[in-house]
């Protein structure tokens, strides 16, 4: 599995919407992106608010970007780390990547048999980003789809 | 109105079509006011075309006629014109290949294809509307 097709990135998101409509149930967007960070296929689930669409497309874009979850990013952006060198370094990324970058909880990269990058997930539309019921959480159902 | 439902249906639509005209696309579908509601880039489109089918379904939606239309209301000669991209959004566009989709007077949405040339994005977006239309 060198890259996700279309069709692929169709299972993700109906697993996820499933998993966001049955569980969480909430409505939110899930965007699935390549592994050059362009968008495969996006879905805004009805009654989503139409910001999320972009939200999770930027969240699937910087999960790509950096090749790991925005979680991950967003632990970096915590007020509570002003001061220490790695608090103070991340503040530098704030308005990177022409504006893309975005460090909010939900976006997820999606590595083959061989742990090689091949594209990412990224879901926006649920209140938290971290928890059960998340943003992550409805990320993290696309992808157990695609390996099942 | 436009829901993920029928989005859904005019991609899959779509994509049909598509590979019956052996091209590849982006195709973007937008609700009434120019919001994305789906967006599929079959295998083989080039990346920028997903963003570019989106611009098209977006100036076909809030102008609410299509997007190779558009561009007349940028004519010196017409009065109003000064259409640039500063006026509007980054997101304007008068490529052709973005149709609004009508329910009788209602606009519902818009979709916007790009892959192949204008003509054929023109009529791949209208074969996805008339196919949908007469089930």
């Amino acid at each position: 599995m060198n890259q996700l097709t279309l069709e692929q990135a169709l299972k993700m998101l109906e697993a996820a919407e499933r998993w966001a409509r049955d569980i969480a149930e909430v409505p939110c967007s899930i965007a699935v992106v390549d592994k050059a960070g362009a968008i495969i296929a996006v879905h805004r689930m009805d009654g989503a608010a139409m910001a999320t669409t972009d939200i999770a497309i930027e969240k699937a874009w910087t999960a790509v970007a950096f090749k790991m979850p925005t979680l991950m990013g967003s632990r970096w952006l915590d007020p509570r780390n002003i001061g220490k060198l790695l608090g103070d370094h991340a503040m530098g990324m704030i308005g990177r990547g022409k504006g893309r970058l975005c460090f909010i909880p939900g976006g997820i990269p999606i590595t083959n048999e061989d742990n090689e990058l091949i594209g990412a997930i990224g879901c926006s539309g649920v209140p938290s980003g971290v928890g059960d019921i998340s943003d992550t959480s409805v990320s993290q159902a696309g992808v157990t789809a695609l390996y099942e | 109105m436009m829901n993920l439902e029928l989005a859904k249906k005019l991609l899959q639509k779509g994509i049909e079509i598509a590979q019956e005209m052996e091209t590849t696309c982006s195709i973007a579908l937008v609700d009434e006011n120019g919001w994305l509601v789906a967006l599929h880039r079959m295998k083989g489109a080039p990346s920028p075309t997903a963003e570019i089918a989106r611009d098209k379904a977006w100036t076909a939606a809030v102008f609410r006629r299509p997007s190779s239309e558009v561009a007349a209301y940028g004519d010196p000669k017409a009065s109003g014109s000064g259409l640039n991209t500063q006026n509007w959004n980054d997101r304007l566009t008068t490529i052709a290949g973005g149709i609004p989709i009508w329910d009788g007077d209602l606009m519902i949405g818009a979709i916007g294809a790009c892959g192949a040339t204008p003509e054929e994005d023109v009529s791949l977006c209208q074969k996805i509307i008339e196919g949908v239309r007469s089930k």
